[in-house]
C-alpha cells in the first residue's frame, strides 16, 4: 500500500512554551505567547489567523473553578485576545481531543470556512490535590459509581490496568520498560518538566502504589504549560518558509457499548482498537505497522501496551513481552521509536501534544539533534479509550 | 476521612433501583421491547434504540464473577476510609453487565479473575444501601 493524497492541509508552524509543575501566571497570557510565536514561526501575521480549534478540555475529576484565560484557555477566549477577524472558531467535544481539534481545522480549511487556522492545547495543574472532589450527593451517572467510591482517572485505569494484568498473565515490573523509555527521550526535550530526568529501572519499581496497580510512575506529571500549531492548505503552505507537513488522515473511535461512568473494560478498548486500526488503513493506505514514526498515546502508561496491541505491533496481550524484549528503544534502529517525543509520561500532561509535535518536527526536518529519518508518523491521543489518531507525511516536492 | 461518602440522589429511572438495594435485592432495568439489560438505566434503550423505552425492574440472582480490581489507598472523595478494594463484576444473568462495588473479604482474602462473588449491601445514610460483592465460596 501507498501513502494516500494529503487532506489539502498542513501544519506549518509551532511554538510551545516551557512545561512546568506548577504557576500562578494566569494561562491565557502565556498560550497568547505561544500563539504570537506559532503565527510568527509560519511566517505569518495574527491578521492572517482567521480560524482557531481547540479541545479545552481539563482532565481533572477534582473541584477546581474552570476560568477561561485563567486555569483554561478555549479558542474563543484565544481569538478574541489576539487582535484578528476569525471567521471559523471552534471547540472539539468528542472522541480523542487532539485529534479531533486538528480535524475540525483541517475541515474549516478544506470548506473555506478558513484560511490559517490556530490549533492550540493550553494546561494547568490547580492548587491543591488534582482529583480532589467535595461531592456530598451523586446525582446522574455519578451515582452508579461515587457511593461505593470508584471515581476519578486512577481507578478507571487500574480497573482496566488489572484486568490486562491478570487474562495476559502480565508482570507489573515490565511497565518499567515503557516509563524508562519515555523518560529517556523526554529528558532530552528542552521544553520538558522532566528535562535531563531520566530514570532507571529501580526508580520505577520503587514508585509507591497510588491505586494499585498504578504507581506514580505510571501517571503523567500534571504541569502548566501550552503549546500552538498553525495549519493552512497545502497551497499556501508552499509558500511559508518551513517545509510542510501534510494531514493525509484523522481516524476516531466511536462509543463503545453503554456502561458505568468511567469504566473502560479491556474488551471496550481491544473494540474501539481494532475500528481505528480499519480506519487508518482505510483513510491512509498504509497499516500503522509500515509507518515510520508511529507516536503512541501515554497519559498513563498501561495505554502504551494497548495502543501497541490495537495498532497492530504485537497481538493483543503480548505488548508487555515487546516491551520487556526491548521492542520500544528510540536509540535502537530495530526496536520500535514510538515514544521518541518523550510523550506524556517523559514531558508532562500536555494531553496529545508530545506526540503531534514529535511528528511534525521530525517530518518538517526540524528536530534538531534528535533529527530521525521519516516521512510519515502518526499521533495517537485518547481519550475515551483509543480516542483518535492524526497520521502526517511529509512534503516531497 | 472526614464527611459522609456522596449520597445517591435517585431520578424517576434509577429509584427502583435503590428501592431494591434497600430492601437487600439487586433490581437491574430490563427494556420491555427487546430484553436488553441495561446498567445504568438509560433513557432510551442501548440496543433496540426505542426513544419511549419503558423498563421492568428485575431482581437479579445477584452472583457473578470477578473481572478486575483496585486497590483505593487515597480517596478523592469524602467519608471514605482507606483502603478499600474494589471489584469489577460480570453478573451471571448477563456477562456483559457489569458492576462495582466493594470486595468485603479485603485484605484477608484478594480477588482471582474469574472468582465467584455473591453482592451483598453495604448501609449508606438516609436509608441508602450500595452493592458490595463476597466470595461465593468461603474456606
Amino acid at each position: 500500500m501507498s501513502p494516500a493524497a494529503p487532506l489539502g492541509a498542513a501544519v506549518v508552524g509551532y511554538a510551545h512554551s516551557q512545561i512546568v509543575r506548577r504557576s500562578d501566571d494566569p494561562l491565557g497570557a502565556l498560550t497568547l505567547e505561544v500563539a504570537q510565536q506559532a503565527i510568527a514561526d509560519a511566517g505569518l501575521s495574527p491578521d492572517d489567523i482567521d480560524g482557531f480549534s481547540s479541545s479545552s478540555l481539563t482532565p481533572s475529576a477534582g473541584s477546581h473553578p474552570e476560568i477561561d484565560g485563567v486555569s483554561t484557555v478555549s479558542s474563543t477566549w484565544l481569538a478574541q485576545h489576539l487582535g484578528c477577524a476569525p471567521t471559523f472558531c471552534s471547540g472539539f467535544q468528542g472522541h480523542g481531543q487532539l485529534p479531533g481539534a486538528v480535524g475540525l481545522a483541517v475541515s474549516a480549511i478544506a470548506s473555506g470556512a478558513a484560511r490559517h487556522v490556530l490549533v492550540h492545547r493550553a494546561m494547568h495543574n490547580p492548587a491543591g490535590s488534582y482529583h480532589r472532589s467535595s461531592m456530598s450527593s451523586a446525582s446522574g451517572g455519578a451515582q452508579w459509581i461515587a457511593p461505593q467510591g470508584f471515581f476519578g482517572p486512577l481507578a478507571m485505569i487500574g480497573m482496566t490496568y488489572q484486568e490486562y494484568l491478570q487474562r495476559h498473565s502480565a508482570p507489573r515490573e515490565a511497565m518499567a520498560g515503557v516509563v524508562v523509555e519515555s523518560r529517556k527521550n523526554g529528558a532530552r526535550i528542552p521544553w520538558s518538566v522532566w528535562k535531563d530526568q531520566p530514570l532507571s529501572f529501580e526508580d520505577y519499581l520503587d514508585s509507591p502504589m497510588l491505586t494499585d496497580p498504578i504507581c506514580r510512575l505510571d501517571c503523567d506529571m500534571p504541569v502548566h504549560g501550552a503549546a500552538a500549531f498553525v495549519l493552512t492548505s497545502a497551497e499556501r503552505a508552499a509558500d511559508l518558509p518551513h517545509r510542510p507537513v501534510h494531514v493525509t488522515g484523522i481516524a476516531s473511535t466511536a462509543p463503545t457499548r453503554w456502561r458505568l461512568p468511567q469504566h473502560w473494560p479491556l474488551d471496550d478498548l481491544y473494540e474501539a482498537g481494532a475500528a481505528i486500526r480499519d480506519r487508518l488503513r482505510q483513510v491512509t493506505g498504509l497499516d500503522p505497522t509500515e509507518v515510520d514514526l508511529p507516536q503512541v498515546y501515554d497519559g498513563f502508561s498501561s495505554l502504551v501496551y494497548i495502543w501497541l496491541e490495537v495498532l497492530g505491533f504485537c497481538g493483543n496481550g503480548e505488548a508487555h513481552e515487546l516491551v520487556a524484549d526491548g521492542g520500544i528503544d528510540s536509540d535502537d534502529p530495530t526496536a520500535l521509536p514510538v515514544l521518541s517525543g518523550g510523550g506524556a509520561l517523559g514531558n508532562g500532561r500536555m494531553h496529545g501534544i508530545p506526540q503531534m509535535l514529535e511528528c511534525y518536527l521530525q517530518l518538517s526536518g526540524r528536530a534538531g539533534d534528535r533529527q530521525r529519518t521519516a516521512s510519515t508518523a502518526l499521533a495517537c491521543h485518547a481519550a475515551p479509550h483509543v480516542g483518535g489518531v492524526i497520521a502526517f507525511a511529509s512534503d516531497t516536492r | 476521612m472526614s464527611g459522609h461518602p456522596p449520597q445517591p440522589v435517585a431520578d424517576a429511572l434509577s429509584a427502583p433501583y435503590w428501592e431494591g438495594t434497600s430492601r437487600g435485592e439487586l433490581v437491574l432495568a430490563r427494556c420491555g421491547r427487546c430484553g436488553f439489560l441495561s446498567h445504568p438505566p438509560d433513557v432510551v434503550c442501548p440496543r433496540c434504540h426505542d426513544p419511549h423505552v419503558r423498563y421492568r425492574f428485575e431482581r437479579m440472582g445477584g452472583s457473578g464473577s470477578v473481572r478486575s480490581w483496585v486497590i483505593i489507598r487515597q480517596s478523592f472523595l469524602p467519608g471514605f476510609e482507606v483502603p478499600f478494594l474494589l471489584v469489577d463484576v460480570a453478573i451471571d444473568e448477563d456477562p456483559d453487565v457489569r458492576l462495582i462495588g466493594r470486595y468485603t473479604d479485603w485484605p484477608d482474602a484478594t480477588p482471582v479473575l474469574d472468582e465467584r462473588v455473591l453482592v451483598t449491601f453495604d448501609l449508606l445514610d438516609d436509608g441508602f444501601a450500595v452493592p458490595a460483592f463476597a466470595r461465593e465460596v468461603r474456606p
